[in-house]
């Protein structure tokens, strides 16, 4: 392994070693020591990936790619994680659960990388798992039915996307994306399969049916986890697979025009009547995952810079909400919001503004977001595809009015403890940065750019 | 730079009065001063302008990728509705000095943020950020609404977020629309009026832009939240609203409709004015029916952002100004109402014409006033609206006189519900068996103000319709009679 090779794997590596060291001072050490390692090697991932900006791509075989999305992807979902683990402390979690969460990132931090269908499989499958245990690990009842769900479907996800895969890999005889060129009738069949199967563990409709039920039941920070990291990793390997690999076109856009489509609707009008929080979310991170499927079926030229971006402004309007959320204890309902304003402003405002956020309305990040997914559709002359993005994101208006509203109303029922002090710090910082994306999104647009090929 | 200066300062000020909110009156005060700043920077902007249409005009920019670019420009329209907007802006704080008592800091700050993204409608050229603006604002009034309104303010102020909302997406749609149309992409008004459409696709472009238009002018049928929203809105809600709220869509017709689609605006000419008409009419009569004092105004302001719609289609000159002095006309009547009304409320708890009466007798300061926007609802020759109203209806008779007839009708049904107001409220024997006290100096000042300006718009026309004249002329597109 040459130098560059293993700067430009550094970051998993570290990663690995964190998962590995948080695992080993379980019995050691009480969970704090845990904790501090796994937070340990997501700043150190982070750190190695800033230090390579600009550097040239290192040649890593057919297992890895080592370009700008990839090295975005792997910022970004140990950020996320990073924003999962300080609040993964409040709700006394397992010993076990910084070292799972880490592996989530690395597990992730595999995908944004994955050139080659091994990675692929390899990174879906140690999200899957770790993500199981973690949804479980209050061993509630429901949280049983949430991991139980999870389980189920994930096997049938890996089932279908290992199909695919070998139908693919039947007709082009090639195993990284490079090589997918293929236009039979198997290749058609694998491309759905495929589709399939990550449509699963990117709660597209109608593979959608855990994630309502993880949100509700499982901690706010594997919610995170699930939502946030785990999702983003999901969109970079369809963007990679958009970008290199050329599956029959057909059934590819089509696929996730129709997967869009049906996620678009299904999110928002299951959303619509809900009134818990967590549930609410799990439906419009349905919706959003619909929005970007639309933004890669347009296939227009910007579709990369649109995905990155959307995510970018994705994360900390959802790590926001879902940090409030975690605070006021399990599954807030719009009950248990009001008058939260009063008691405790900072989080009223954060929970406002990264609703306002995720609905997209302006002077926050989301704004901006939806401007790229109309962007990218018009420039396509997609009108149905636009309608009905509109029709969605009138809806979404309605359901995140319910919720950002419902702090400033009435009294607070319940006293809850005040949030600590990273938890406001992390609250802070998802604060800032929807207003900044919001009012300058220049800057974010610019290091989106830094990771377009 | 003193353009955006002119949205920052109240964005900011709202911050501020937010933050320093607590014992004592600091936040009106401060939110008050940021409003007279306001009205400093503006008259120093005109004052130092150069000589042409605009007073202003910047471009710096936001998105370059994207075309986007903050483009404001400033000329006599935007000017006056900007000193509305802040002069508004203060009488909003003094109305509401005694009626809001909890979260006070909120309260100013929504208020600041309000006005704030009002102005950077009235100032936009670039359609996105035009868009932003439009959306932005909806989201402080709405919280204006939903905090401090009563009754059923929540559902008030969901069905006005909604619908505003939704109608804003149209109008970004339509401006992707457009400018994907643009041989490189540009959201810049100017250069979008340069590009050569045909006629089927203005129409269709025009159509996107009306409805978010028409929604905010709240013409029928897309006023259904008007209503509500205003009933139930706080005093300085309702008249922000009224004054400058509904503005923002006569504003964006006004000014973008003849601009950007000028045989599209000709094509439909006929059905805005028919429209314009029937909202005219329908509104007034449904007004006339009101016991809900609140409502009934609410109503009247349906059926004059109607007579505003049809003053624009009919696109003829004499229309043209007179819809865009009854746009002024309009902020001042209404609102001075809302704040009478408000008033009123505190005072006796009810707005039903049927308790309410006799304040002649008891309350003289607040029955002068009632008189005097009285009349000024029914266009009495004089006051401001009846300069509006009787361009638009000259114009109309130049364009068609059917139409000129039905305006004309809608005036005499302004005259029934007005004089049913002032009976109700002004004439007659005391219902209410406490006593009035009557309009103190922080309300009888604004409504003195607003009194004066529309006296003065009314008998002197001249003066403001000589600061619209550039904006006018630039929104005529039918060959002129």
């Amino acid at each position: 392994m040459t130098a560059a090779q293993f700067a430009a794997l550094s970051p998993l590596i570290a990663l690995a070693i964190a998962a590995v060291a948080a695992m080993m001072l379980v019995p050691l050490a009480r969970i704090e020591a845990a904790q501090a390692a796994a937070a340990a090697g997501l700043v150190a991932a982070v750190t190695l990936v800033l230090l390579r900006i600009g550097a040239p791509s290192a040649p890593l075989g057919a297992l890895f790619t080592d370009d700008g999305i990839a090295r975005f992807g792997v910022a970004y979902v140990c950020l996320a994680s990073l924003g999962a683990l300080i609040f993964l402390r409040t709700g006394h979690p397992a010993k076990e659960a910084p070292s799972l969460l880490v592996l989530v990132a690395l597990g992730a931090a595999t995908l944004a990388g994955a050139g080659h269908a091994a990675t692929l499989f390899l990174g879906i499958e140690i999200i899957s798992l770790s993500l199981i245990a973690l949804f479980a690990y209050r061993l509630t009842r429901q949280g049983l039915e949430a991991a139980y769900k999870f389980l189920v479907m994930s096997g049938l996800a890996s089932a279908a996307l290992l199909l695919g895969t070998a139908l693919i890999y039947a007709e082009t005889g090639a195993l990284d994306f490079t090589g997918w060129t293929g236009h039979g009738a198997l290749a058609a069949l694998g491309t759905a399969l495929l589709l399939a199967g990550l449509a699963f563990k990117f709660s597209l409709a109608p593979f959608h049916m855990w994630t309502p039920d993880a949100f509700e039941a499982a901690p706010a920070s594997a919610a995170a986890l699930a939502g946030v990291v785990s999702k983003a990793a999901v969109a970079l390997v369809l963007l990679r697979l958009f970008l290199t690999a050329h599956l029959p076109e057909p059934v590819w856009s089509s696929g996730l025009a129709a997967l869009g489509v049906a996620s678009v609707v299904v999110g928002n009008l299951l959303a619509l009547r809900q009134p818990q929080l967590p549930r609410m979310l799990g439906y419009s991170t349905i919706a959003h995952s619909g929005y970007i499927a639309l933004i890669l079926a347009s296939g227009a030229p910007r579709v990369a810079e649109a995905v990155l971006f959307y995510l970018a402004v994705y994360a900390p309007a959802m790590l926001g909400v879902l940090c409030v959320s975690a605070a006021l204890g399990r599954a807030p309902t719009l009950y248990d919001l009001h008058g939260l304003i009063k008691r405790r402003p900072l989080e009223a405002i954060a929970l406002s503004l990264s609703l306002l956020s995720l609905a997209g309305l302006p002077a926050a990040g989301g704004f901006i977001g939806k401007l790229y997914l109309l962007h990218v559709l018009v420039d396509r002359g997609l009108w149905t595809l636009l309608a009905i993005t509109v029709a969605g994101a009138s809806l979404g208006f309605y359901y995140y009015a319910r919720f950002f509203t419902a702090p400033f109303f009435g009294h607070l029922h319940e006293e809850a403890e005040p949030l600590p002090r990273l938890d406001q710090g992390l609250i802070a910082v998802c604060v800032v940065l929807i207003i900044l994306f919001g009012v300058a999104p220049a800057v974010l647009i610019d290091v989106v750019r830094l990771a377009l090929p | 730079m003193a353009l955006i200066a002119l949205i920052l300062l109240p964005a900011i000020g709202g911050f501020v009065a937010f933050f320093i909110a607590g014992r004592g009156e600091r936040e009106r005060w401060v939110t008050i001063a940021t409003f007279a700043l306001m009205l400093v920077l503006l008259m120093a902007i005109v004052a130092g302008a150069p000589e042409g249409r605009w007073y202003a005009k910047v471009s710096y920019p936001w998105v370059p990728s994207f075309g986007i670019s903050l483009d404001f420009a400033m000329d006599g329209l935007s000017a006056a509705l900007i000193a509305i907007s802040a002069g508004l802006g203060i009488i909003s704080v003094m109305a509401s000095w005694s009626e809001i008592r909890t979260q006070s800091g909120l309260f100013h700050a929504c208020l600041c943020w309000t006005v704030a993204a009002t102005i950077g409608v009235f100032l936009s050229f670039d359609l996105l950020i035009f868009a932003f603006f439009w959306e932005a604002m909806l989201v402080p009034a709405f919280t204006l609404i939903a905090v401090w309104g009563h009754g059923d303010r929540e559902g008030a102020a969901l069905k006005f977020l909604i619908f505003n909302a939704v109608a804003g997406f149209g109008l970004l749609a339509a401006a992707f629309a457009l400018a994907s149309m643009a041989d490189h992409m540009t959201f810049s008004a100017f250069e979008l009026a340069e590009m050569k459409l045909s006629t089927s696709v203005q129409v269709w472009m025009l159509l996107g832009f009306s409805l978010a238009f028409l929604v905010k002018l709240s013409v029928p049928p897309f006023h259904a939240w008007l209503p509500e929203a205003h009933t139930l809105a706080p005093t300085a809600g309702s008249i922000l609203l009224a004054g400058i709220l509904l503005k923002t869509g006569a504003y964006g017709l006004f000014r973008f409709a003849p601009m950007l689609f000028p045989q599209g605006l000709e094509a439909v000419a006929p059905y805005g004015i028919a429209l314009g008409a029937a909202g005219a009419l329908y509104g007034g009569l449904v007004a006339c029916g009101q016991n809900d004092a609140k409502r009934l105004v609410a109503y009247t302001s349906i059926a004059h952002m109607s007579i505003v719609l049809m003053g624009i289609a009919a696109g003829v000159h004499y229309a043209v100004a007179g819809a865009a002095v009854e746009m002024i006309a309009h902020s001042f009547s209404a609102s001075a109402l809302f704040l009478l009304i408000g008033a009123l409320y505190e005072r006796t708890h009810t707005r039903d014409l049927r308790q309410l009466g006799g304040l002649q007798q008891i309350a003289p300061r607040f029955a002068a006033a009632f008189a005097l926007f009285c009349s000024a609802l029914l266009a009495l020759p004089g006051t401001a609206n009846f300069v509006g109203e009787a361009l638009v209806v000259v114009g109309i008779f130049q364009v068609n006189w059917v139409f000129a007839l039905l305006a004309l009708s809608t005036l005499v049904v302004s005259v029934i519900y007005a004089t049913r107001l002032l009976k109700g409220l002004v004439f007659g024997q005391p219902r209410l068996g406490a006593p009035v006290a009557d309009l103190t100096w922080r309300e009888y000042g604004p409504v003195l103000a607003m009194g004066l300006a529309t006296l003065v718009i009314g008998l002197y026309p001249q003066s403001l319709l000589a600061l619209l004249e550039p904006a006018i002329k630039a929104a005529l597109v039918l060959p002129q009679p």
